[in-house]
């Protein structure tokens, strides 16, 4: 064939939904959020990014296909893969980032047919949109709350936002496997939120140190660096529009915990009542019995993990030795 | 196959790969259309019979660990297969598509159809750079391995990251250097 | 009759820190004529090269220090200088952008406004001159280096350059790449100028050197007594090549014994 680099396809990145997992309805609407989210990246980008970083958009899909390549060696014979979405939204801003990731996926589907043609749409908007804008958001969230001298903050924050990328799109995966009737809810969300905590922390821990080597290297390489702080113009209201517009299609039909409620609004959304709180009814969850409760314990307790896990990385990776010089010379 | 016109090979995909995602959700004589289409294109797109499974086997744990997610639902068995067969025949699709179009005549086609340049062009730029990056990851790798000592999991990480951290600065140095490169042919 | 290149009092500082990089340079290039370009690593001749090009610095300023065949670098022909002025970079790998050598070598003529069937026999003819007559339709990643560097001149070429600007043109290459890309560039017409380390390619293919350190140009002249004159080669971290060891620099090219 005439692959130019031949490479095993992503199984490793359980997030990657192939074809025939999705029904229609689903597969159109995760579409057209990913079609709307990639058109406001196509405008922000067209708006503001120089001539001279647009050879930066190729070149930076380029750098996440050959970084989703390596191994991170995790146990026995196994290693985990970096997917990359919160990394390059540090480095290339989050406009960037979402075409960058778009590309990657389209890449795979299209050349190394890896990853479901109408899936694409629900992949591009997990790993694209999902992972990049959430994880972003945390990113400059906390790299404002938390100051604990420039490249420490910013390793915390990138590991943590790293880990919760990752959490948020498998989540909202999970809602898409829901809102096909593929999967159960209450099978979904555990199922995948949980895989997704233990495996977020392997892209969380990466992403952390990977920034770390580029910020210790060329610093004035990062964008997020040269950005003001963090405002909410027009690119910003846009994607959150779509991710919470994604939350109320795929998440909250599923994660509301009333079933009377959850049925009145499936009526309005005009799902068939009974397959919304069917699933909810019909199954327990040992110790917990709720399988509500049982997931909303694992999300604090796992969040909690990573928060402290993100932490304690930049601590011991980031000595603090007084402001150091690249703190001093970038006039923080 | 080589031949037709990629056009007609996207979306002869996009139309097979939609109609199989679409059956029911248990195996009905139904299915037997996408499969005997399938089979007899792979011979005609002559594609290696070893290629094929091979790439379909890989793609099988993927697709059997999301399908093991539905042997919860309700109607458990039916789903899981009819998931299962559904999601092998659309991969054979893409497989198909993939062998018989290089990416280039995807991408021209996509040009055709109006697709935004912005993206075209990170499409041809990222395929012409991806196996440049790829050859460089390979020479640090080799470089990284022939001066670590210890078979530490934290060593390895730090390696692949410090590999990883690397080679953004070099693609954007590079990234700089291409851009000067087109300016100096003309390109505004 | 105009100079091909005239460059008085060029001085550049680097933006990011402030660094001189090059010091009231002054040198001139006739046509037909090809000059050579030495000095250390850091002597500031990429630096130079970019400028000659017009892509640094990255604002022009009012008062120009250049001029190409009589027509001074300003920021209203930008165009005009670039395509006046063919530059084949270092790393051939940074000029070959397209998924075909066709489409890398139509890249220049493309901007220029050329289309159809007269762009596609320019794309061959320049592809002829540079020995890769058929090339047209392969991809550059499987291209050798020598090839890749080939196409990039074709490339250059194709805009129909009156000066052809080389930088390292023969890095990278092993004896038999160099051995045929110092015989393609003697068959070039017009005016050349090669920055390299190659000092064998000098001797052979340059009537005149400069010779820069520190962004300063500290000699500049006929190339053999220039290169003979040992203790000013090995000043300015160069040497002198093999080929003169035994020759007297004044002298017929018959080696001494």
């Amino acid at each position: 064939m005439l692959l130019s680099c031949e490479r095993e396809p992503a199984g490793h990145n359980k997030m990657h939904l192939p074809d025939g997992f999705l029904d229609a309805k689903t597969a159109l609407l995760s579409s057209g959020v990913a079609a709307a989210g990639v058109g406001l990246a196509l405008r922000q980008v067209g708006a503001s990014l120089e001539p001279r970083r647009m050879p930066m958009l190729g070149l930076g899909a380029a750098f996440v296909f050959a970084a989703q390549m390596l191994n991170f060696p995790i146990a026995g014979g196994t290693s985990g893969h970096l997917v990359g979405g919160v990394l390059i939204a540090i480095l290339l801003g989050p406009n960037a980032a979402i075409l960058v990731m778009t590309c990657v996926l389209m890449v795979q589907c299209l050349m190394f047919a890896d990853g479901g043609l109408m899936a694409l749409g629900a992949n591009v908007f997990n790993m694209g949109l999902v992972n990049v804008c959430g994880g972003y958001f945390v990113f400059r969230l906390l790299q404002s709350v938390f100051r604990m001298g420039q490249q420490r903050s910013a390793v915390f924050a990138a590991a943590f936002a790293g880990w919760f990328g990752t959490v948020l799109a498998s989540i909202f995966c999970a809602g898409e496997l829901a809102l096909s009737n593929t999967v159960p809810w209450s099978i979904a969300l555990p199922a995948m939120a949980n895989v997704h905590m233990i495996i977020g922390l392997g892209e969380g821990l990466a992403t952390g140190l990977i920034l770390l080597a580029v910020l210790r290297a060329r610093p004035e390489l990062v964008a997020v660096q040269q950005a003001p702080r963090l405002r909410f113009g027009s690119g910003a209201i846009g994607y959150g529009l779509l991710i919470c517009l994604g939350l109320a299609v795929f998440v909250a039909p599923f994660a509301c915990p009333w079933p009377d409620g959850l049925e009145a609004f499936g009526r309005r959304l005009g799902l068939p009542a009974r397959s919304i709180s069917a699933p909810l009814a019909d199954y327990h969850f040992p110790l917990v019995g709720s399988p509500i409760a049982a997931t909303a314990i694992a999300g604090a307790v796992g969040t909690l993990l990573a928060f402290v896990a993100a932490y304690a990385l930049a601590r011991v990776l980031v000595p603090i030795l007084g402001p150091s010089k690249k703190d001093a010379s970038a006039g923080h | 196959m080589h031949q037709a016109a990629p056009g007609i090979k996207l979306v002869a995909a996009v139309l097979l790969v939609t109609f199989t995602a679409l059956l029911p959700r248990h195996l009905t004589w139904l299915y037997l259309v996408p499969t005997v289409i399938l089979l007899v294109l792979w011979p005609v797109c002559r594609m290696p019979i070893i290629y094929g499974l091979r790439r379909l086997l890989v793609a099988e744990l993927f697709i059997v660990g999301i399908g093991l997610l539905t042997l919860l639902h309700p109607t458990a068995a039916p789903l899981f297969l009819s998931a299962l067969v559904k999601s092998n025949l659309c991969v054979l699709a893409m497989l198909l598509l993939t062998w018989t179009t290089p990416f280039q005549q995807v991408l021209q086609q996509l040009r055709r159809w109006y697709f935004p340049t912005v993206m075209l062009s990170t499409l041809a730029l990222m395929c012409r750079y991806m196996p440049v990056l790829g050859e460089e990851t390979r020479r640090m790798t080799r470089a990284r391995a022939s001066r670590t000592f210890s078979s530490k999991r934290v060593v390895s990480w730090q390696n692949v990251a410090l590999i990883i951290g690397q080679l953004f600065v070099r693609s954007a140095d590079r990234a700089e250097r291409i851009y000067l490169a087109m300016c100096a042919r003309g390109w505004k | 009759m105009k100079a091909a290149l005239e460059v008085r009092n060029l001085s550049y500082r680097y933006p990011q820190n402030g660094r001189l990089a090059l010091d009231q340079i002054s040198f001139s290039v006739a046509e037909e004529e090809c000059v050579g370009v030495l000095g250390p690593n850091g002597a500031g001749k990429s630096t130079l090269l970019l400028h000659l090009n017009a892509l640094l610095p990255e604002r022009i300023v009012s008062t120009p220090a250049i001029w190409i065949s009589g027509e001074p670098i300003g920021s209203h022909n930008l165009q005009l200088i670039r395509q006046r002025v063919g530059l084949l970079f270092q790393d051939p790998d940074d000029q070959l952008i397209s998924a075909t050598v066709f489409e890398d070598v139509a890249f220049g003529p493309r901007q220029l406004g050329l289309e159809g069937p007269i762009l596609a026999a320019l794309v061959r003819q320049c592809l002829g001159q540079v020995g890769l007559a058929g090339f047209e339709e392969r991809q550059p990643h499987r291209l050798s280096h020598g090839e890749k560097r080939r196409v990039c001149l074709a490339g250059v070429l194709a805009c129909k350059p009156s000066l052809l600007v080389l930088d390292e043109p023969t890095s990278d290459l092993d004896p038999r790449g160099r051995r045929e890309f110092k015989s393609l560039l003697q068959t070039l017409p017009g005016a050349k100028i090669i920055a390299t380390h190659d000092l064998e390619l000098v001797v052979d293919l340059c009537a005149r050197v400069v010779v820069l350190d520190e962004g300063k140009i500290v000699a500049q002249g006929p190339t053999v007594p220039l290169l003979s004159d040992e203790p000013l080669m090995l000043a300015h971290g160069l040497e002198k090549p093999h080929s003169l060891l035994h020759r007297h620099p004044h002298g017929p090219g018959m080696p001494l014994r």
